[in-house]
């Protein structure tokens, strides 16, 4: 890893409630300037790890660091969240409410009022910020939550499933604000079952299943452990060569082409070499990594 | 302490700008006063006009007795008692209705028929069918033998009208009363001279000074007992709703990770409280403002208006015993609104909190009533009705201060324990979803540290 430092050390959690496991034996680190993806089906511990993070609950057992120290109060006002299940006060004025938030988080009056009104323009919401909260659409009270969440300029800033409900152009921008946040040096952590969305921003992945840790690391070495040496290919004729067990050992045919996998020691360079030798007119040859979301798939219903 | 700032800051502002403040700050008294009178108006309004009564009178002797007597309990000329003697001008008059003029409409109006030969049935008869045509509302019947016997007979077709029958009978015992004294030779005028009620002009002694009281403690002590009622149940449902809001909404756990459960109840009990606070203050300065150039204008316009002298520390207990009310039953809401899910679930739950209160306030009456009883002073000592009791103990006769400091002392020290209750089960209970805490739960989440 790039930094020596973590911003969040996990060591070892466990959190049940009564017979229920929700976390178990969980160990992570979470680095500066990186997007750590907290990925999982619903119900595997992310939401539990990512309370326990933030001081809301504590673990049974186990210690978390985040800054290089035990969780304390004060360091809650250094980390920015943004919860899955989405709460605002109705009846409050936009920017009042981003506002409160901010003094929640010790940033102070004249401070918050400058910030407010640059994040709003920043994410569009300018005009908006004298009306009431239940006037405003789902996806504007999403954008407003997120404000709540980054008012503070947080060092560590946790995401629970940000985009969800968000139509394509506010996804972007929301995506341009996160990666900018980055760039800045916060470390964030995203949580979300949206492969896409994970493998498009995430740097490192930690993928839970039914409480406990079944796989992390950088999204480049994770695909890289799961390359299954696949060929999409798209050609006419060379039906002999795709039939040769030697070299494939399965054809999957999709509406846009084919999906090769290669028999075991047989490479692309291989195929790619008999296939023009047959005389094979190709128009589409290339290598496909495995998805988040296959890897994903494959790890929780424990096809791997 | 800058978070605990902005939750009060944020539960005043919002609260406080709010159209609903405004409309109950503005029609509160109105509505107070409402409850206040609206029972003796509701009960005093006569839908049908005056009650007409016929009056037979078989002793030829009673009906201007009767007459006088009807007059009279209007309370109004208490020396229009008509000689007895004027009777006699009525007697022989033939068969014709005589109608009592000028009554205030919740005085029955009197008509005297006169049997005149016939028989009493035909008379009934007669009576009954005008009764049943609406042209009567009942008829007295008074025998021959009414002054021995003391029995008369009252038909009439609203037996309902318990206001009505009452006010005959007593009119109707006073005039067979009279004539009594009357064949007994006895001087009408010296008795009544001689049975001059006693007027009893009420003096309390206080601790220290003498005050003169005709009435107007009665309804300050029921005043502040109802004012103590209405904004604790106001604001315990406002503090009910808040929690559940943050709770429906999951705004509690954006909260949390921002600042201690503890901090953000605590400021919301504060700034709920201070909403109240301003609130009755507008309302203190109004009936100031009232009692220094109100009365003086309604006096001059021939309406006087008796304000009783509060003294200056009334005002101190009063803040201190609504601080203590507030607190005491806030907090369990508080608690309570952390344990449900939705307004509704919220509601049931908190009925008992709000019988405890309805009984508190009914316990104004008893105690007003013999305020130096031992009663009186455990219930004042009780912290879930001391600040309806106690006040109204000061008021009606001040209690031993070391009995207003032990309540006191009770009532806050119920208040450290019910906030560090309520902040335990607050903590845990708000994150919850999907189901309503049961009391088990709720017993390990305060015994978990």
């Amino acid at each position: 890893m790039p930094n020596p430092n973590p911003t969040v050390s996990i060591h070892q959690i466990t959190k049940s409630f009564g017979e229920f496991n929700a976390v178990t034996e969980l160990s992570l680190e979470v680095y500066p300037g990186r997007v750590f993806g907290l990925l999982g089906p619903n119900g595997a511990g992310k939401t539990t790890t990512i309370r326990m993070i933030v001081n809301i609950t504590a673990p049974d057992s186990g210690d978390i660091e985040v800054f290089g120290q035990r969780i304390t109060p004060a360091l809650q006002d250094r980390i920015g969240y943004l919860p899955e299940e989405r709460g605002l006060y109705r009846k409050m004025k936009v920017g009042d409410q981003i506002k409160y938030f901010a003094a929640l988080k010790n940033v102070s009056s004249k401070e918050a009022d400058a910030r407010v009104d640059r994040w709003l323009a920043r994410l569009k919401l300018l005009e908006w910020k004298n009306k009431k909260t239940s006037e405003l659409s789902k996806g504007m009270q999403q954008k407003v939550q997120f404000l709540n969440a980054i008012i503070h300029e947080p060092d560590l800033l946790i995401l629970d499933e940000p985009f969800s409900g968000l139509d394509p152009v506010n996804l972007e921008l929301l995506k341009e604000v996160i990666l900018e946040l980055k760039a800045d040096g916060k470390t964030i952590i995203f949580s979300t079952h949206q492969m896409e969305i994970a493998e498009k921003i995430c740097d490192d992945i930690c993928l839970l299943n039914r409480s406990r840790k079944v796989l992390e690391g950088s999204i480049r070495d994770v695909k890289r452990g799961f390359s299954r040496n696949a060929v999409a290919l798209r050609l006419v004729g060379g039906a002999a060569v795709l039939a040769d067990p030697l070299l494939v050992s399965k054809v999957q045919r999709h509406s846009d082409g084919l999906e090769v996998l290669l028999a075991e020691g047989a490479t692309a360079q291989l195929l790619l070499k008999e296939l023009i030798t047959a005389d094979a007119i190709i128009e589409r040859f290339e290598m496909i990594e495995p998805s988040l979301h296959d890897i994903f798939i494959e790890k929780v219903t424990g096809n791997a | 302490m800058n978070k605990l700032w902005a939750v009060i800051r944020r539960e005043y502002l919002q609260r406080v700008r709010a159209r609903m403040f405004v409309v109950m700050t503005v029609l509160g008294p109105v509505v107070i006063s409402l409850f206040g009178v609206a029972p003796a108006i509701i009960f005093s309004i006569n839908a049908g006009g005056p009650v007409k009564i016929a009056v037979v009178d078989q002793t030829g002797k009673l009906y201007s007795g009767l007459y006088n007597s009807v007059i009279d309990e209007r309370g109004e000329n208490s020396s229009a008692t008509a000689s007895v003697e004027s009777k006699a001008a009525n007697e022989n008059q033939s068969e014709r209705f005589q109608t009592m003029g000028e009554q205030p409409k919740e005085v029955p109006e009197l008509q005297q028929v006169t049997i005149g030969g016939r028989s009493l049935d035909e008379v009934r008869a007669e009576l009954d069918r005008r009764v049943r045509a609406k042209e009567l509302d009942g008829y007295l019947i008074l025998p021959a033998n009414l002054l021995e016997s003391g029995d008369a007979e009252f038909v009439s077709r609203n037996t309902g009208d318990v206001f009505t029958r009452r006010f005959l009978a007593r009119a109707l015992s006073r005039a067979v009363s009279q004539q009594r004294l009357v064949e007994a030779n006895i001087n009408v005028k010296t008795v009544q001279a001689l049975s001059e009620p006693v007027e009893l002009e009420t003096t309390g002694i206080g601790p220290t000074e003498r005050k003169r009281d005709s009435g107007e403690a009665f309804a300050l002590v029921f005043g502040v007992g109802f004012i103590m009622y209405l904004t604790i149940l106001l604001y315990g449902q406002v503090i009910l709703g808040a929690v559940i809001e943050e709770k429906e909404t999951r705004i509690a756990e954006i909260l949390f990770s921002s600042a201690k459960p503890f901090t953000i109840m605590l400021g919301k009990l504060i700034g709920v409280f201070f909403v109240a606070l301003t609130q009755l203050t507008i309302w203190a300065l109004a009936f100031l403002a009232f009692t220094l150039y109100g009365v003086g204008m309604l006096a001059t316009r021939g309406m006087p208006v008796h304000i009783p002298a509060i003294p200056a520390s009334y005002f101190v207990y009063f803040a201190l015993f609504f601080l203590m009310g507030y607190f005491i039953y806030s907090t369990i809401y508080a608690l309570v609104g952390s344990m449900v899910t939705t307004a509704q679930e919220g509601g049931q739950l908190a009925m008992p909190i709000v019988l405890v209160l309805v009984i508190g306030f009914y316990l104004f009456l008893p105690v007003s009533r013999s305020p130096d009883s031992q009663f009186a002073f455990w219930v004042s000592m009780i912290p879930f009705f001391a600040p309806i009791t106690m006040p109204v103990r000061i008021v009606a006769q001040t209690p031993p201060f070391w009995e207003i400091a032990l309540s006191l002392l009770l009532g806050f020290g119920s208040i450290v324990l019910l906030t560090w209750l309520a902040g335990r089960i607050y903590r845990v209970g708000m994150l919850m979803s999907g189901k309503r805490a049961s009391i088990p739960e709720v017993i390990r989440w305060v015994r978990q540290a």
